[in-house]
């Protein structure tokens, strides 16, 4: 049912997932993440299709090494967008900077399709491929996934994290309590748009063509129905929201033409239904007070209100 | 709260270690979710498997949801027809079964779409309906050796992604050239032309660059070039400023939709000169658009309505029973021919033996060959394929949209056909 | 020149008034619970292809029900109005579906953006498969303006009727709305839900009464200008009004937040500057309207005519 080149599609959905939220774990409501998925893929595309140096054979093939060197490029041009970017917009609050987020998406989106470099509306075809199979690109989204992963774990135990999380709280408070606000609220930015940029990197190759339609406010509100569906309380739940939704269109092919009626459907009623999201802090906390010894200490436990 | 149990238990600890914990718990989950995903969706492409008696499939990816739904469902018709041709043909050596999916308009989903078809063990692929999306499918379909014909993709390049993609839908290198000269015919003391066309359209960037060539060619610089966007419909601003260079005739390379409108606008805003426009709006689905305004625009076309062959009246008969009184737009009977030339390659294929006791994979490669190696009298005049896969498409014609009194209704006039003599790919 | 100047600050002009339209929506619905309705470009397209089919359009070839249409025709006028209730309705029924829920369980504003966002998509692709991507003229096109000529001379300038209609209809409409609003027992009503919900209530306002009132008319208003733009260039396919949803939401917050008079002036705005773009720039015209946006948000985060206030979202 899931082929291996949908798998990584849901692994790339998962990793935007994770790179909107974590602004929203510092409570901004960034929607740039399509913004830098474009300029990592755009990057990359340039890089391996004109830049002989990275090893792009004849036949179309790519040296694995070179494409993990355009997803670090396309993570560090992205970041310093962000960082450009995000000193004047993270000003802003609530919608006002979901707006100012999503012009940066369309203006990024235009000058991809404007610039003299981009190969217009065509854009970039052709791209080499490190793997023969959607199998190979299984590894380099996992690692990327896992990585990104353990950071938001270990953040959630990390001075950075528990800023993040007392601005998301209050972020009046926070700063009263002396947290240098800007700069938790920008690392956060600036991490969700390095994570945005590698994955586009690998996607350009994973896509083999890149163009502007790749970055676009659609993107921006998908990727945000991740995060909101799979629960955005925790790191695991936009990566649920971002496996699960990034499948759902697909397997949802034998209903036909009523297809895209039903994921809307879904969207709309996923909030509706669980708030929360699917992955909430009461589940994982569930989960991790499931003893693996016997059921009895659990017992007490759920005696207890 | 559980702080009374001791501490030392697993379960005891507090609530942020417990969420850690399940948090661990539950991404060793999805990551032993994922491997299992992994190896049950590893490539299992059948081509190694000999290929079963029976019917043969063709699988299609086009456009059924977003943007480019406008081109897939008129490429949806073209297939049922040809469907329904292929059984009305009598008995085939090798009957064909069509299995049609959802490209959508963007491109993973085209990969998606072709990834799905390969699994299921087709023989060849129709689609998809994007050029981008072409450049996107196609070497999955090249890599893994299943035979493409792209019924719609004409940017530059498509052909030159491998051995097995190749296309029914003829570059506007080809074509557009052809309405310039006629309308240079009609009038040859035209020196101001004014050039509109889509800046962010793959397909208009492409032929308005023909048009430019073509008019360099007869010594004609535009005096001015205005360029539009695919979503724009409203073109007065592009339009005023066009009229004050008072051209003498308009080359315009839109889309459909767009095509109508900035037509219908022009003449509205008073110009009273010649209309050349490109083969996007080779379509009869801007007539409502533009309606009486339609009017005597000159069109460059590789598909005529009326073109009088046993297998375009075919065409044109079963469209009609299916869609009742109108010309087929050009999309639909491309659609059309990528069936056809498919059909009739295997029927051959089959005769010669090249389909008995082989694997799929090699049925699908012995398919391409004879797809390459024939040639095909389809709706769209003879046509046949360059050993790179481009199709070779030696007739094409200029037509004049003449509308009924109503100006609700019209028809592609022909006004001249034109035999190439080598057409380059 | 000077006529070029005038024939583009009236194509500027319209386009402004239609921005305007939109973004009054989303201001309606803003200013009384706080968040943002993403189905109003959906909205917009719905009003469109209601106007074509009441004034006795016929369902297309790729449509569920091929050559159906509603029996009659309604003139173009009556059809339009029609057809903007219609929109307000189908607005109703994304606030019952998409909004009320959520404010009935005291969920984060967050998450109506994608409820209503899923709205919009389950509409919109109902829309293609009732209708077909086909794009549809309506069915006398300019002819049923009462027989007016397709263009007019003002000035020296050339504009095309249908264009003026649509300015001097956006400019009836809103400034009808911003009458009502500000002198009507039900606007001030209105306003004061926007101004302070809680307070309302204890002066006896029904504040879900307001709140569908608003989406009522914010659906109206889309609708509205669906049929005007179908009239002027046609239907393009189901996704139109997705554009225009956009870009009024950058004129949204151009003209600031909640404020009325800004949404109109942010929507003139926008749509001379997009006139005045010359043509070999014309790429980057989409653009345009967020680098505006972007810096009046640097600049002054409330917008152009807004004031300070709480953010809800």
């Amino acid at each position: 049912m899931i082929d291996n080149g949908l798998l990584v599609q849901m692994l790339m959905g998962a990793l935007l997932g994770l790179s909107v939220y974590l602004p929203l774990a510092a409570g901004q409501l960034s929607l740039a993440t399509p913004a830098f998925y474009a300029v990592g893929g755009t990057l990359a595309a340039l890089l391996s299709t004109r830049w002989s140096a990275l090893g792009a054979t004849a036949n179309g093939g790519f040296p694995v090494p070179s494409l993990l060197l355009e997803m670090a490029l396309g993570g560090v041009l992205a970041g310093l967008l962000a960082l450009l970017v995000g000193r004047l917009v993270l000003r802003l609050q609530g919608i006002y900077l979901a707006i100012a987020t999503i012009a940066l998406v369309e203006i990024v989106r235009v000058a991809i399709l404007n610039l003299p470099f981009t190969g217009g509306a065509v854009g970039i075809f052709a791209i080499p491929q490190p793997f023969d199979t959607a199998a190979g690109y299984l590894l380099p989204a996992l690692a990327l996934l896992a990585l990104a992963g353990w950071l938001c774990q270990r953040l959630e135990l990390m001075p950075l994290g528990r800023a993040m999380a007392a601005i998301r709280h209050d972020e009046l408070a926070a700063s009263c309590m002396g947290l240098d606000t800007t700069q938790v609220k920008l690392t956060a930015f600036v991490l969700s748009a390095m994570l945005a940029g590698s994955t586009g990197a690998l996607a350009a190759h994973f896509l083999n063509t890149w163009n502007a339609r790749q970055g676009s406010f659609d993107t921006s509100i998908t990727t945000l129905a991740f995060v909101v569906l799979g629960g955005s309380r925790t790191w695991l739940g936009p990566v649920v929201g971002g496996l699960l939704l990034t499948a759902l269109p697909e397997l949802l092919r034998p209903v036909g033409d009523v297809r895209l009626v039903l994921f809307g459907l879904v969207i709309l009623l996923g909030p509706v239904l669980a708030p929360q999201g699917l992955v909430t802090p009461a589940l994982l906390e569930r989960l991790g007070g499931w003893s693996l010894r016997s059921g009895a200490s659990r017992k007490t436990e759920n005696a207890q209100p | 709260m559980t702080t009374s149990s001791p501490p030392s238990t697993a379960g005891s600890s507090g609530p942020i270690e417990r969420q850690q914990r399940g948090a661990l718990r539950l991404a060793a989950l999805l990551a032993a979710g994922i491997g299992v995903l992994a190896w049950l969706g590893r490539s299992s492409d059948p081509a190694a498997k000999p290929l079963p008696a029976g019917p043969l499939t063709l699988g299609a990816a086009i456009a059924f949801t977003g943007n480019a739904n406008l081109y897939g469902q008129d490429q949806r018709m073209g297939l049922a027809l040809a469907e329904r041709w292929a059984q009305q043909t009598g008995a085939p050596a090798r009957p064909v079964r069509l299995q049609l999916e959802d490209g959508a308009s963007d491109e993973p989903s085209a990969i998606a779409a072709f990834n799905l078809l390969i699994r299921q063990g087709v023989i060849a692929l129709i689609g998809p309906t994007l050029s981008q999306q072409a450049f996107a499918a196609d070497p999955i379909a090249q890599r893994q050796g299943v035979p493409v014909v792209a019924p719609s993709n004409t940017a530059k390049g498509i052909p030159e992604i491998g051995h097995f993609i190749s296309r029914v839908s003829a570059q506007s290198s080809v074509i557009a050239p052809l309405s310039i000269e006629e309308a240079l015919r009609r009038d040859p003391s035209i020196r101001r032309v004014a050039v509109f066309y889509a800046q962010d359209d793959a397909y208009s960037t492409a032929e308005v660059a023909i048009f430019q060539k073509a008019l360099a060619a007869r010594g004609l610089n535009p005096i001015t070039v205005q360029r539009t966007q695919l979503a724009d419909n409203d073109f007065q601003t592009p339009i005023t400023s066009a009229l004050q260079l008072k051209p003498q005739l308009v080359v315009l390379s839109v889309q459909a939709v767009a095509g109508g409108n900035l037509i219908r606008q022009l003449r509205e805003l008073g110009y009273r000169g010649q209309i050349v426009v490109g083969n996007g709006l080779n379509t009869p689905n801007i007539y409502p658009i533009c309606q009486r305004w339609c009017d005597g625009i000159l069109i460059a076309q590789a598909y005529s309505p009326e073109l009088n062959t046993p297998i375009n009246r075919r065409f044109q008969q079963l469209f009609g029973q299916a869609h009742g009184d109108r010309p087929p737009p050009q999309i639909t009977a491309q659609a059309f021919a990528a069936y056809q030339v498919l059909f009739e390659a295997i029927q051959r294929l089959q005769r010669k033996g090249g389909l008995t006791g082989v694997t799929l994979g090699q049925a699908r490669a012995n398919l391409m060959s004879e797809l390459l190696s024939g040639t095909y009298a389809t709706p769209l005049g003879p046509i046949g394929f360059s050993p790179e896969g481009e199709v070779r498409q030696d007739r094409f014609y200029v037509a004049e949209v003449r509308m009924a009194p109503g100006g609700r209704d019209g028809r592609f006039a022909l006004v001249r056909e034109l035999q190439l003599q080598e057409n380059q790919p | 020149m000077i006529e070029t100047l005038l024939q583009l600050l009236l194509n500027g002009a319209a386009s402004g008034g239609v921005y305007a339209l939109v973004a009054l929506g989303y201001t309606l619905v803003f200013s009384v619970l706080g968040v943002i309705n993403f189905a109003q470009g959906a909205l917009f397209s719905v009003g469109g292809y209601l106007t074509f089919l009441l004034m006795g359009g016929k369902i297309g070839v790729n449509g569920a029900l091929p050559g159906w249409g509603l029996p009659g025709g309604l003139p173009f006028w009556l059809a339009l109005l029609v057809a903007a209730a219609g929109s307000g309705l189908v607005g109703l029924l994304v606030e019952r579906v998409a909004f009320a829920p959520l404010r009935r369980r005291n969920a984060e504003p967050l998450l109506a953006l994608i409820t209503s966002l899923g709205a919009g998509v389950v509409v919109v692709n109902l829309l293609q498969l009732l209708m077909g991507a086909e794009g549809y003229a309506f069915p006398h096109g300019t002819d049923a303006l009462g027989g007016l000529p397709g263009a007019l001379m003002i000035a020296g300038a050339r504009i095309r009727t249908i264009q003026l209609l649509l300015l001097l209809t956006s400019a009836g409409a809103v400034l009808a709305l911003s009458l009502w609003l500000e002198r009507s027992k039900g606007g001030r009503a209105l306003r004061a839900v926007a101004e302070d919900a809680t307070t309302a209530q204890l002066l006896g306002i029904n504040s879900e009464a307001m709140v569908r009132l608003a989406f009522f008319l914010s659906g109206a208003l889309a609708g509205l200008g669906g049929g005007l733009i179908g009239v002027s260039v046609s239907l393009p396919g189901p996704y139109f009004g997705i554009g225009y949803g956009l870009k009024g939401l950058a004129v949204l917050v151009l003209g600031g937040l909640g404020s009325v008079p800004g949404a109109i002036a942010g929507g003139l705005l926008m749509g001379l500057a997009e006139a005045l773009v010359p043509s070999a720039a014309s790429g980057w015209r989409d653009a345009l309207a967020f680098a505006i946006l972007f810096a009046v948000l640097l600049l002054r985060p409330s917008g152009l005519l807004g004031r300070r206030t709480v953010e809800k979202v």
